[in-house]
Parts: structure tokens; C-alpha cells; sequence
């Protein structure tokens, strides 16, 4: 039973664009999903779709079989999805722990210290934090928030390789231990190699690909 | 994390904007107080002018239209030198103010005092008077101005303060041959309390005061505030010192005949100047007094020349009040606006995480509610500091426009025959500018109105924003 549906879902630019024609998904809890594509393919809009941040010019998204337009794009935001961003989108008037507990459902701390956070560094001001820290606070946010479905664009963006890997780690781990439903929309081979889905975007198509039978040259 | 703990962290953790959005709102506050104070200050000494000052009219017989105007012939006399005739006669109402129609009119609410007099010039038996400083004929030299009053205490002499009762009690309506004296005259005349003084009813056949022989007891002594000055040229007879007051029915006896039943005038005096209207109209409404007789002259010139400053400060506070509200809430408006444009990534983050438009707007009244607060409770201190001096300023300009307008303004409670005493007004040593706490608590509803309306034109940004568009800002 999918968690996420989309149903022949177009979406077109004001100016007459067509970025996503005729899409068809159906992402599961527990799994891990990669979006690719080149720079403008639609990732981005793909992944506004399914968290509610706007809305398809045509078709529909599912939750849990329901078109997340029955209660509202807020309310889909606000109980069913979780959103990491690639610069993190931290409010800088915040402590780590202030940050998390925004929309926390459960305890914050323990999320925080096992991603890798000391107690001192929880309640600094979270603008005084590394990036990888910063982006920790975020995935602890996501977590905390405790929805059924992670939705991160670039997470690893600005990241090295030691924290990319470790901040890949955690968005599996979510998946595969934690049963979230992670999407991760990214350009790094190396995130998309720890998925256990890969969706590419081409000329406005969605193409599925297992992990295990990628293409040559795809990643 | 509730919207509130959202907008304390933000007003604590982001001093520089709270610092410059608390001088602006104490800035504003200490306005908007000043003005509520001043016009508050501004309306009460309107109140204690126009209770210190009441209202005072005249209602006399019409002595040009009456039709019971009687004017009859006493004597002609033939000048054989000139050889013209000329003629005394007296002129007198038929129709006059009895004792029960000045009791009704006292009956009405606002009516302070209804005074009425009964003058007649007479000598009193082995009465020295003080002499006064302008010669007239030897006759009169032994004359004195009695007054007919039915109650002493509301006669005008003694209602304004220019007389004081020092001893004994006032003349009232139910007295009959009583009389109230000077001290000075008693202490002149070795008088005491009790004593009688005599005199002789109008006699119209010698032209003199020659009739029957009345004796009046003195129930009382006044002394004046003020009396003549050094040099002021005076009679005998209006010497304040030489002044007797009698009741009613005594006068009529002095009178010594019918035609003076009662009074041609009435002195009438009310609480509240703004009252006058009504009253006349109540007055006129009495059963028992014939207006044909009468004619009402209203003397307001005097309360509104000393209350035109304040009415001027009043209309200029009320026109400042309006001005600093309303640009009070464009600045507001427009710097939470721009301050709104600096959080777009923080509005971005609020409705990615499903915290809704209403609630992050919330949080902006919030934040502005809680260094309000401060910056108004600041503003008493501040406005305490300027609201007086601001306000007598305001106050002083408002009395020189009317001066300009009205070239001469006299402002005095009144000045008669007798010089009544001057009271101060309390225009003249400026007005009183105190805050209280209605004062307080009204800054307090006007500010929340400023802040609502800023809020919400600074906020309008946030609600046309679609959630993607604003992550797109961001990125």
C-alpha cells in the first residue's frame, strides 16, 4: 500500500512550460526514494507537489489514498510531511533545541545528541553552528516532527563528503529502521547509491529505477 | 512550541529591533498620552470654569412692551419764570415677582441662587452713617439704600462673597421687620443684635419718608470683602458700610403703599453655563408668571469669553490626537513592513514546517504587543515629564489667537454697582495636566488599535504569498 500516489500529475509553468507531463508514482513507507535529473528537469516542483508547497495544474497527489487537496495543502504540510531543505532553513533567532522543538511531537534532546550533537552545542545559537550541524538540526527537526514522509531537497548540497555520507546515513536510517517514506531530491551519485529507488526525471517523464539496475551514466 | 514563547524569544533575542521598535512605540506613546491628558485636563477646567463661573441671566419686567406697565402722573407743576409745565410721575409693573414664583424657580434643578432685590433710598432714626466722598443734597445725607430681599443668602452681594454674614443668621423667607446691618455701622452706632432700628413708611402726601413709624430688629451683621478705594468717588448712601437689608414685607411697608407688591427683576444664577437653555425654557414653563411682562436677558458673554481658549486647545488636542494616531500607525506600518520583508525566509520556514499564515502573524502582534506594553507603561514617566508643560503652552497660544480674534476680552465674574468681588478662573493660572490610569488604559486601547492596523497592512505581504514562492525567495 503506497503512502504517496501521484496520479497523472502536469504541472506547467504561468509561462506555458510544461515541466512534469503525465506523472505516475507510487512511493512506500520504509523506503527510500532519489530523485535526479539535470538543473530545471522539475525536481524541485516534483518534491513541492508532494509536500503541499504548491499545487499540479493537472492530476492529483495521494496520501494514504486521499487527495491531500481534500483537507488542504496545510494541513498535508502540517501532519503528514517533513521538509529538509539544502541551506537548511533554520530560524536564527533559535537555539538547535528551539529550532526542533517547533513542531516536535516527540523529545527533542535525545534526537539531537544522537545525531551527533553535544548538549552544549543544543543550546548555542544555531547560527554559530557548522553546516553540517546546521543540517543535522534540520534532519532532527524532520525527525522530531516524527511524520510518516521526509521530503529533503540537495540535504547534502552544501556538505563535505565525510558529513554527506553521514547525513545520507541518517535519512536511510530513518527509512529502513524508523519506517518513514525519505524522498530525497539530489545531484550526488553517492546519496542516490544509498537509495533504494531511484526516479529520473527526463523531458518531463518519470523513470523508475531500482538501485541495484541502474543505467550506465545515470548517476 | 506555542506562538508565544515564538515571539518572546524572538523580542528577546533580536535587540536592535526590539530597542528601535520600543523607542518608536515610546515615542508614540508619550504623544498620544500628552494629548488624551491635555484633553482631559482641557475638560475639566471647562467643568470647573463653568461651575465657578455658573451661568447667570436677568428676567425683568418689559418695561417698553408690557401691557401692565402703569405709568401715573403724581404731580404737574407750573414754572411761572419758564412758563412750562412739568410733570413727576412714577412708572411701576402691575404684574410682578411674587415669593412663591422665585420659591418655584429655585424648586428647578441647576438653579444655584434667584436673587431679588426691592431698593429703596430712606433715613433711618438716630442712624450715623458713614459719609461718603461726593456731596449731595443735606437731605439725602442721612439717606441709605435698603434692600428688600426675600432671602439674603442667595442675594448676589453675599453669593458672590463681596459680603459676609459675621454674626448672626440670614434674612429668610417666613422673617417679617428684620434687618441686617454692617458691622462697621453697629460698632458706629453702638448696635448689638436685637437692637431695633426705626423708620417712617413713604409718605405721599409730605413726598417724604414721613409716615408710619416702622421698627425693624437687626438679626445679623455682614462685613464686606472690599470696599471703596482711597479716593474713589462714592454717596453716602451707596457706601457698602451704610447698607441695610430688610425682608420683603418690610420694604413694602417702607414703600408705603400697594403698587410694589414684589420684584420687577430677578437675578438668577445656574451650576453649569451649558444648563442655560434648559432652565429658561423650565422657567418659562412655571405656572403663575405672565410673560407678557417679562423678558429674559442671558449673560453668557462672560463664560464664554474665558472658556473660548480652552474650547480652541480642546479642538487642537482632538486634531493632534487624530494626526500622531494616524501617523503613528503608517510609521509603525511602515517599518514592520519592511522589517516583514528581512523575516521572509523565517515565514518561508514557519509555513514549510505547517505553521499557518494566521498564527505567524500572530506571533508578529505578539512581539510588537510585548514591547508595547513597556514602551506605554515607559510613557507615563515621559508624558508626566512634557504633558504639563505642553498643554499650558498649547494653552497659552489658544488665549493669544482668541485675543487676536476678539481684540478685547475682558474675563471677570462680574462687575456691577456694588463692585462684586473678582474671583480668579482657573484658565488663569494655566490648566492642570495630571495622567491617570484612564488615561493609561485609553493609550492602552488606541495603541492596540495602532498596532492592529499596523500589523495587518505589513502583513498583507505575508498572506498573498503562496509557500513555494517564498522557499523560492529563499533559495
Amino acid at each position: 500500500m503506497p503512502i504517496l500516489e501521484l496520479k497523472n500529475v502536469f504541472y506547467t509553468y504561468e509561462k506555458g512550460k510544461a515541466i512534469l507531463q503525465n506523472v505516475n508514482a507510487e512511493l512506500e513507507a520504509g523506503k527510500m526514494y532519489a530523485i535526479l535529473g539535470p538543473s530545471g528537469s522539475g525536481k524541485t516542483t516534483l518534491l513541492s507537489l508532494l509536500g503541499g508547497l504548491d499545487m499540479s495544474t493537472k492530476g492529483s497527489v495521494l496520501f494514504d489514498g486521499e487527495d491531500i487537496m481534500t483537507k488542504g495543502l496545510e494541513y498535508h504540510r502540517r501532519n503528514h510531511v517533513s521538509l529538509i531543505f539544502q541551506s537548511y532553513n533554520l530560524i536564527d533567532y533559535m537555539t538547535p533545541v528551539e529550532n526542533v522543538q517547533l513542531t516536535a511531537k516527540l523529545d527533542v534532546v535525545p534526537i539531537l545528541e544522537r545525531l551527533g550533537l553535544t548538549k552544549d552545542e543544543t543550546q548555542r545559537n544555531v547560527m554559530k553552528l557548522s553546516g553540517g550541524q546546521q543540517q543535522r538540526v534540520a534532519i532532527a527537526r524532520a525527525l522530531a516532527f516524527d511524520a510518516p514522509v521526509i521530503l529533503a531537497d540537495e540535504p547534502t548540497g552544501n556538505l563535505d563528503v565525510d558529513t554527506t555520507e553521514e547525513i545520507t546515513a541518517i535519512l536511510k536510517e530513518s527509512a529502513h529502521v524508523f519506517g518513514k517514506c525519505v524522498v530525497v531530491v539530489t545531484h550526488s551519485g553517492e546519496v542516490a547509491k544509498q537509495a533504494d529507488v531511484v526516479l529520473e526525471i527526463k523531458r518531463g517523464h518519470l523513470l523508475f529505477w531500482k538501485t541495484c539496475f541502474l543505467p550506465e551514466g545515470l548517476l | 512550541m506555542s506562538i508565544f514563547k515564538r515571539a518572546f524569544l524572538y523580542v528577546i533575542r533580536k535587540r536592535g529591533k526590539t530597542i528601535l521598535l520600543f523607542t518608536i512605540l515610546l515615542i508614540m506613546a508619550t504623544f498620544v498620552l500628552t494629548g488624551l491628558s491635555i484633553w482631559k485636563a482641557s475638560e475639566a477646567a471647562q467643568l470647573d470654569l463653568r461651575q465657578s463661573l455658573g451661568g447667570k441671566f436677568d428676567i425683568f419686567v418689559d418695561w417698553s412692551h408690557s401691557p401692565y406697565v402703569v405709568r401715573e402722573t403724581v404731580k404737574e407743576e407750573y414754572d411761572e419764570e419758564t412758563g412750562k409745565t412739568s410733570t413727576n410721575f412714577i412708572m411701576y409693573s402691575t404684574v410682578q415677582f411674587t415669593p412663591e414664583n422665585i420659591a418655584a424657580i429655585k424648586g428647578i434643578s441647576s438653579v444655584k441662587y434667584c436673587s431679588a432685590r426691592q431698593d429703596t433710598l430712606l433715613p433711618f432714626d438716630r442712624v450715623s452713617l458713614f459719609p461718603g466722598t461726593i456731596s449731595t443734597d443735606a437731605k439725602y445725607q442721612s439717606y441709605t439704600k435698603v434692600l428688600g430681599v426675600c432671602n439674603t443668602e442667595d442675594d448676589e452681594l453675599f453669593t458672590t462673597g463681596t459680603l459676609t454674614l459675621a454674626e448672626g443668621r440670614h434674612i429668610s423667607a417666613n422673617d417679617t421687620h428684620v434687618a441686617i446691618i454692617s458691622q462697621d455701622l453697629a460698632e458706629r452706632n453702638e448696635l448689638k443684635i436685637g437692637d431695633y432700628l426705626t423708620a417712617h413708611s413713604y409718605s405721599m402726601e409730605d413726598e417724604s419718608f414721613t409716615g408710619q413709624e416702622i421698627k425693624v430688629q437687626i438679626i445679623g451683621f455682614f462685613t464686606p470683602s472690599v470696599v471703596e478705594q482711597f479716593g474713589e468717588t462714592i454717596t453716602t448712601y451707596d457706601k457698602i458700610q451704610n447698607r441695610v437689608f430688610v425682608d420683603l414685607q418690610t420694604s413694602k411697608e417702607f414703600d408705603g403703599g400697594e403698587i410694589n407688591y414684589g420684584f420687577s427683576a430677578l437675578h438668577i444664577t445656574i451650576d453649569d453655563p451649558q444648563d442655560m437653555a434648559r432652565v429658561v425654557a423650565d422657567i418659562k414653563a412655571l405656572p403663575g408668571i405672565d410673560w407678557e411682562a417679562f423678558i429674559v436677558e442671558i449673560d453668557n458673554e462672560t463664560y464664554e469669553n474665558a472658556a473660548a481658549p480652552l474650547a480652541t486647545l480642546n479642538e487642537l488636542v482632538v486634531i493632534l490626537l487624530v494626526v500622531i494616531i494616524v501617523v503613528s500607525a503608517i510609521i509603525l506600518a511602515l517599518v514592520l513592513t519592511l522589517w516583514t520583508k528581512t523575516r521572509i525566509h523565517e515565514i518561508g520556514v514557519f509555513l514549510s514546517v505547517g505553521i499557518r499564515k494566521s498564527a505567524i502573524i500572530g506571533q508578529y502582534l505578539i512581539e510588537v504587543l510585548l514591547i508595547a506594553i513597556l514602551a506605554f507603561g515607559l510613557s507615563y514617566f515621559t508624558s508626566n515629564a512634557i504633558a504639563e508643560q505642553i498643554g499650558n503652552h498649547l494653552l497659552k497660544q489658544s488665549m493669544q489667537t482668541e485675543q487676536e480674534d476678539e481684540n478685547d476680552v475682558s474675563v471677570a465674574v462680574d462687575v456691577g454697582a456694588d463692585n462684586l468681588i473678582q474671583k480668579s478662573l482657573p484658565t488663569e493660572s494655566g490648566i492642570h495636566v495630571s495622567i491617570g490610569l484612564y488615561n493609561l488604559a485609553q493609550l492602552y486601547l488606541i495603541g492596540l488599535a495602532i498596532i492592529i492596523v499596523a500589523i495587518s497592512a505589513s502583513s498583507i505581504m505575508v498572506m498573498r504569498l503562496k509557500p513555494r514562492e517564498i522557499l523560492s525567495k529563499m533559495s
